[in-house]
């Protein structure tokens, strides 16, 4: 039984304009990540990993297929039900934090709550909870000037968390970051996870960040394993920038 | 944390670039209600004035003189109500330096017909008996320390007077006040009788003459009928509207009110582009947090409403300084050189003319980036790189 955080792709097609040319990112693509799972997405630059992120968050609609979230159909939603959709619903954590420079820690994750009802204090008072769950509540005053860029990140968890979405979508979290860092980071996402059950995807091609996830998906062998034959992907995997460190981790639990 | 804050943060996040910005405004806005204010004393006193009397003078030009008899031909006409004249005498005190406006009047009528002057009754009536009698703007009595009964000596650049001199001997008879906001409070009136009799030449002639009408004449009408009248003497004559012959002597020098316009249109359309690019310059240094808030929940519209309030700041702060800079100003003008400038004046009708600019401005400013928000595709601009 369909469970109702469930994030399904179904058959999905993407391609887009380059010139004269259409390059194809995924073709019949599908996958499902049930409800609490924390995935990681690896595999190669050009597979379409930050693609399949943009599709599950809405930002992005596929030229063909369906994407159903929690058993909702999201990409033919009108835009601004898409909006609203996405307020509700998912948590974005982008590599750069993207943190407005002119609100202190406080006001970055109070944002997204100014598109809720909760009055001021409210506001405040969630986003002082979120700040709480990413240890920052220290630095709620502080501009994102005068923040290191992990803590940067975990205002920007914060901000992401504060409406207490059902799914967090993480792009390359920590690419910006160093190791000892980078693990707090993902110890963190790790925690939200196992104590408030919310589904994690995670793009990264850190394979030690990936170990923080309950199942790795290395996208280049499961496209491989969906399709019998290679010539069907070979436009696919021609847009596959090769990483002389990637291995191949495949799915684990 | 609102959209306010957010606005407000953002509108000062760049100080340098916001407070040139704003000091553009500032002038172009200061500009618009300063010449606004002299415009207004411009024409204020064309506005003012009797739309039933009319002016008739020489054909050719102001300067060639009429018969005196024509004061009683145009009576003769229908819907004549009153008619009087006046010869410009062109004097001056002490020296050339002290330039007045002195003209002679015919003394019975001339106050029935322009009661904007407010004589108090006694010294009319002394000023009527009197032949040397001077009535005195109120600001200019001021000026010179007259009162009543003083002689007052006033020499003429155009009239001789029969002893061979250019000097006039008056004595003031009375002081007028201007009821009209913009009045003119500095002009001397004295009894072309008087004028008559003492000038060396051009004897029973005048300058102009000024006519009321009935109020339910046709005005076109009784303009025809005076110059028709006079079309083949030897001073054909042109009658016009007081309206128009007070305009046209202004426009004589400028056309005021449309260099004013110009000036205004050129200063706001300046205005506009510089506003404008500020706006598009800053969201575009702000995509990515646009698209970010984007991710986040936030509609197109409510971050263009934060565009369009944020140009509203701007432009609100800019103008808000300029006009009460410029208000000031003519406070100051108005005190200082009231007696030339009565008419400087900022109408409440102005100040809603500031705040329709102001809102259209700041709509024009967020039209652009309007596009680019709305343009804004998150996946491109937020990137991700696989």
């Amino acid at each position: 039984m369909q469970n109702t955080n469930d994030i399904i792709l179904k058959a999905i097609n993407k391609s887009y304009q380059k010139g004269d040319n259409t390059v194809v990112v995924h073709d019949d693509f599908n996958l499902t990540i049930k409800s609490g799972e924390f995935v990681a997405l690896m595999g190669p630059s050009g597979l379409g990993k930050s693609t399949l992120l943009h599709l599950m968050g809405g930002l992005d609609q596929p030229t063909q297929g369906e994407v159903l979230i929690g058993g909702q159909r999201i990409d033919n939603l009108p835009q601004k039900k898409l909006t609203q959709w996405r307020a509700e619903n998912i948590g974005f954590i982008f590599q750069s934090h993207h943190l407005l420079p002119v609100l202190t820690a406080q006001g970055n994750v109070e944002l997204p709550l100014a598109l809720t009802p909760l009055n001021r204090k409210q506001r405040k008072q969630h986003a002082s909870m979120a700040l709480q769950l990413v240890s920052m509540s220290e630095r709620a005053d502080h501009y994102p000037k005068e923040l290191s860029g992990g803590q940067e990140q975990r205002v920007a968890i914060a901000r992401a968390i504060v409406s207490d979405p059902k799914i967090l979508l993480c792009d390359e979290p920590t690419g910006n970051l160093d190791r000892k860092t980078a693990d707090e980071i993902l110890a963190l996402l790790a925690k939200l996870n196992s104590d408030s059950g919310k589904t994690i995807v995670m793009v990264t091609h850190d394979h030690k960040a990936a170990e923080y996830a309950s199942r790795v998906i290395n996208l280049e062998s499961y496209i491989l394993s969906q399709n019998n034959s290679l010539s069907k992907n070979e436009e696919l995997l021609q847009n596959i920038e090769p990483e002389v460190d990637d291995i191949s981790i495949g799915a684990s639990s | 944390m609102n959209l306010w804050l957010l606005v407000w943060r953002n509108s000062f996040r760049k100080k340098t670039r916001f407070g040139l910005t704003c000091l553009s405004v500032m002038v172009a806005f200061f500009l618009f209600t300063t010449l606004a204010g002299v415009n207004h004393a411009l024409t204020a006193s064309v506005s003012s004035i009797n739309q039933y009397r009319m002016i008739t003078s020489h054909k050719i030009s102001i300067t060639r003189s009429l018969p005196i008899n024509y004061q009683q031909k145009i009576a003769a006409l229908a819907d004549i109500e009153q008619v009087s004249y006046a010869s410009w005498f062109g004097g001056f005190f002490q020296n050339e330096r002290n330039q007045i406006a002195v003209m002679a009047v015919e003394h019975n009528s001339y106050f029935e017909l322009f009661d904007e002057y407010q004589i108090p009754k006694p010294q009319l009536t002394q000023w009527k008996k009197t032949r040397t009698g001077i009535i005195v703007g109120q600001a200019l009595a001021k000026q010179y320390g007259w009162q009543v009964g003083d002689k007052v000596p006033l020499s003429s650049s155009i009239w001789m007077n029969r002893s061979g001199s250019f000097s006039w001997e008056f004595v003031v008879s009375g002081i007028y006040q201007s009821s009209k906001q913009a009045g003119d409070n500095k002009k001397i009136f004295f009894q072309h009788a008087y004028f008559d009799k003492g000038r060396a030449y051009a004897r029973n002639s005048i300058s102009w003459l000024s006519t009321k009408i009935v109020p339910q004449a046709n005005v076109e009408q009784v303009i025809s009928a005076i110059d028709n009248l006079f079309a083949h003497s030897n001073s054909p004559t042109r009658t016009t509207t007081e309206q128009v012959f007070v305009k046209e002597r202004a426009q004589q020098f400028v056309d005021m009110a449309m260099v004013i316009n110009i000036v205004v249109i050129a200063v706001f359309f300046t205005l506009l582009l510089i506003v404008c690019n500020t706006m598009i310059q800053t969201i575009r240094e702000r995509l990515n947090e646009s698209a970010m808030m984007k991710a986040l929940g936030f509609s197109s519209a409510s971050l263009i409403s934060a565009i369009y309030l944020e140009s509203l700041l701007l432009l609100s702060l800019g103008a808000a300084l300029g006009t009460l800079l410029a208000t000031v100003l003519l406070g100051f003008v108005k005190q200082a050189f009231g007696d030339f400038l009565p008419g400087i004046y900022i109408s409440p009708e102005h100040y809603f003319t500031v705040f329709a600019l102001v809102n259209i401005a700041a709509a024009f400013c967020s039209f652009f980036p309007a596009f680019t928000i709305k343009g804004i595709v998150i996946s491109e601009t937020l990137g991700g790189n696989s």
